[in-house]
């Protein structure tokens, strides 16, 4: 199965939220959106599901366009941010009340539902409300519902950035399981660039209602086409040094080494994480972060160096990598 | 704690003392209302219930019409105000403030003024005497304020669920059915007690479009037994009269008051 977008517009009164978007993913292919709030991801997902209708583009699901076919009718298996379980309902109702109107029988409800609640942990929470349940037990129900709606096409909205840090990489391997690699194809937005590089086959990296780059995490990370794509993948951040004659060089704390004959610099902060370290440290091309081993010894003065291949050369200007 | 425990009993004082003096008078003889001097065992009596229950037509008779005619002003209102407010919910944001406005003004405008228009209506329309047609301009009046409980509640609502429900399928009237009117079954609760609440005290309209005796409400009904003698106030029948007049309305309010309760404080649905 697959889903395309093709030169897709959406207008807020005078506000342009989507710009010429462009997307399609593949049978299977779990593909994140990625960018900052405000950058038309959710707008995106809503148009996908038919809740919201595009001012100009096509949709298509396995080659069909599907803009004329409205939201309950369009088979797309939708996660909230906000999980948007119905709070009158305990967890088995929830679960029920769209495979009754979908005219499931009841018998087959029943097992379906004991099933999915079974691969979800979620036996003992059936007859409990939604206000009972944790976060984390919150979000597998509307994942089981999702999965329940035997969708053609799986959307998830930042489904994890109400839960704890802890939490989300337990239940990362859980969603890649259950959802991410059947034959349907995933939309999966976050504004998490770890998440995103976790789960995603391919990222598309959005800012201000279109997409900066699309590629697979490696792309990503090792050719950012532009600044903002540089700066938004990897962390700690890319290190942008001082421009010189028009050219912007960066370069990744993690490519950064210690040197006896490099660049001098002094230590201004320190960071410990065990098994890595963070420092601070100005030197005369600016600021840089470096990212060095946990049990390296550090002083006040030291000296780094880095490969000219590392290095990642943008345009002042437009802000667009230069071949190289 | 105490404190509060005194102020709850003054209040309690304050609004139940006129109540249990009307209970006490409805028992009480004509003679002993205005002669205090007569022993506090000869003071008693049923006559005026008696008295009220035997006229003609008899008074449980205004009680039926005055309960069909607050009935049927609720669910004709709460029929047409939940899908309206629905749809209040769902118009684009930059219509929602204006027509808003709107409903408010003609929530607060002074309904009194529209009774000689109204009159006038009925004589075009032939809406005299019919406890039926009396139901319309009582639900077009409750109509602003029941609209504006309703969308609060609905807006109040946690976002996503209508398009949760109409992703699992669910057409606009099973989300209203399944989804919507469970949650807001407290809003509409208090909603429909304020509207049997007008219809039932109503006076103006229903004084002029209502003549048959059989068919006056209680309001009506009990300003012509408070009028019936230029001589004297009937202070015994009346009190019985405001008594009974009021029983429908404890039911209904002991019956429903977990929902009433729950919709006027609201906020306790948030999933
Ligand atoms: N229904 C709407 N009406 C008006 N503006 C909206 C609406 N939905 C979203 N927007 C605007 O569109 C922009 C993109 O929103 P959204 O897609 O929710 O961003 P994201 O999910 O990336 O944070 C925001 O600036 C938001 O204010
Ligand atoms: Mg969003």
């Amino acid at each position: 199965m697959t889903l395309e977008l093709r030169s897709i517009n959406k207008r807020f009164g005078d506000r342009d939220v989507l710009r010429n978007l462009d997307l399609s993913v593949a049978d299977g292919e779990c593909v994140a959106l990625l960018g900052p709030s405000g950058c038309g991801k959710s707008t995106a997902l809503r148009l996908i599901a038919g809740l919201d209708d595009p001012d100009q583009g096509s949709i298509s699901i396995n080659g069909e366009n599907v803009v004329a076919i409205p939201a309950e009718r369009r088979r797309v298996g939708m996660v909230f941010q906000s999980y948007a379980l119905f709070p009158h309902l305990n967890v088995r109702k929830n679960l029920e009340l769209g495979l009754r109107i979908r005219g499931s029988r009841a018998a087959e409800r029943d097992e379906r539902i004991s099933n999915i609640l079974e691969v979800l942990q979620l036996q003992n929470q059936a007859e409990q409300l939604p206000s009972q349940l944790s976060g984390g037990q919150r979000q597998r129900v509307a994942l089981a519902r999702a999965l329940l709606r035997d969708p053609l096409v799986y959307l998830l909205d930042e489904p994890m950035s109400n839960l704890d840090a802890q939490l989300r990489e337990e239940l990362r391997p859980e969603l890649k399981r259950l959802m991410i690699g059947g034959s349907q194809p995933v939309v999966y937005v976050t504004h998490d660039q770890q998440e995103a590089m976790a789960l995603a086959d391919r990222i598309a990296l959005m800012r201000n209602g279109r997409i900066e780059q699309i590629g697979t995490p490696q792309e990503l990370y090792h050719r950012p086409e532009t600044v903002v794509v540089a700066q938004f993948i990897g962390r700690p951040q890319m290190n942008l040094l001082k421009p010189q004659n028009g050219v912007m060089v960066g370069i990744r704390p993690e490519d950064i080494r210690l040197d006896q004959q490099g660049v001098s610099c002094r230590l201004l902060s320190r960071e410990w994480h065990g098994a890595s370290q963070m420092l601070l440290v100005e030197s005369e091309r600016g600021p840089l972060r470096i990212v060095c081993a946990g049990d390296q010894t550090i002083s006040e003065q030291i000296q780094v160096n880095w490969e000219r291949s590392d290095e990642h050369q943008f345009d002042l200007d437009s802000g667009r990598r230069l071949s190289d | 704690m105490r404190r509060h425990s005194a102020w709850i009993v003054l209040l309690l004082i304050w609004s139940l003392a006129p109540m249990l003096w009307q209970l006490l008078t409805s028992f009480t003889t004509s003679a002993a209302l205005v002669d205090g001097s007569i022993p506090f065992l000869q003071r008693w009596t049923l006559n005026h219930y008696r008295e009220l229950l035997s006229s003609n037509p008899p008074f449980w008779r205004y009680l039926a019409n005055s309960s069909m005619l607050a009935a049927m002003s609720t669910v004709l209102t709460t029929l047409l105000a939940i899908p309206a407010a629905y749809a209040l919910t769902k118009i684009p944001k930059q219509w929602r403030q204006p027509v808003r406005f709107v409903v408010i003004a003609a929530a607060l405008f002074p309904y009194v003024l529209l009774f000689l228009a109204l009159l006038e209506l009925a004589r075009q329309f032939h809406l005299g005497n019919s406890l039926l047609a009396l139901a319309l301009p009582y639900s077009a009046l409750q109509m602003p304020l029941a609209l504006l409980l309703l969308t609060a509640a609905i807006e109040g609502l946690p976002v996503d669920l209508d398009d949760a429900a109409r992703l699992e399928g669910l057409s606009l009237r099973q989300r209203l059915r399944w989804v919507m009117l469970p949650l807001i079954a407290p809003a509409t609760a208090s909603t429909a007690i304020l509207v049997f609440l007008f219809a039932w005290n109503e006076y103006p309209i229903a004084l002029t479009w209502l003549s048959r005796s059989d068919l006056l409400t209680l309001p009506v009904a009990m300003a012509r037994i408070a009028g019936s003698s230029i001589y004297s106030v009937p202070y015994g029948a009346y009190a019985a009269a405001t008594v009974l007049g009021a029983i429908p309305l404890l039911v209904l309010v002991l019956l429903f008051q977990r929902q009433i309760v729950r919709g006027l404080t609201n906020g306790a649905i948030k999933g």
